[in-house]
């Protein structure tokens, strides 16, 4: 491995790192996305999140807005966003 | 027996079968398992295809669509792409849509 190499392996936790405590927006490999703030994520990218509005793609609209955490499985999410806000409806 | 097993494993490290550093701040198109696409320019990846890719653009399948890209795109800026639901990658500046070459003429 070079030097370069080594660097790059840790820029995917790094970023997901800072996001802890900020907004994060979630594409999973189906049509929902899952909004919320970041508290925490594992080794297989399990993540626990909090004031989570969950969407639906498909349907056109914003389907369920839970309070208090959530732990989001890891095995179907595709995309993370930093900060993002979410699709616009 | 375990000795020699304890061996091989040491000796078999996780190397990539694509060296993905060549594609660093190029525009790359990547798709995922459930039919998503996104391009964007490639800033960093690790061994486990995990990808960060910047200003992506995300094309979305719709019934109608097929390969229309263009229906569905948006801007979704600075994006972490997880490896294990990635299926492609490859360079936008390599691919091109074309009319299908399957479709045969049917003679009455």
């Amino acid at each position: 491995m070079t030097f370069q190499q080594i660097d790059l392996v840790f820029i995917f936790a790094e970023l997901v790192d800072k996001c802890i405590g900020s907004r994060i927006h979630i594409v999973m490999k189906t049509d929902k996305e899952i909004v919320g703030t970041l508290l925490g994520f594992d080794d297989f990218v399990n993540m626990v999140l909090e004031d989570v509005t969950e969407f639906e793609i498909t349907p056109e609209g914003r389907r369920i807005t839970k309070l208090d955490q959530i732990l989001l499985n890891g095995n179907n999410i595709t995309m993370l966003i930093p900060g993002g806000e979410g699709p616009e409806v | 027996m375990k000795n020699g097993y304890s061996n091989d494993k040491e000796k078999k490290k996780k190397e990539s079968i694509f060296d993905l550093s060549k594609y660093i701040d190029k525009t790359i198109r990547v798709k995922f398992q459930g039919g998503r696409e996104a391009s964007g320019v490639l800033k960093g990846f690790d061994p486990l295809l995990n990808l960060v890719l910047d200003g992506t653009i995300e094309y979305m399948r719709d019934p109608d669509d097929q390969l229309k890209l263009t229906e569905d795109t948006r801007q979704l800026g600075l994006v972490v792409c997880r490896g294990t639901s990635v299926v492609l990658i490859c360079p936008q500046d390599g691919m091109e849509a074309i009319p299908n070459p399957f479709i045969q003429q049917q003679d009455g």
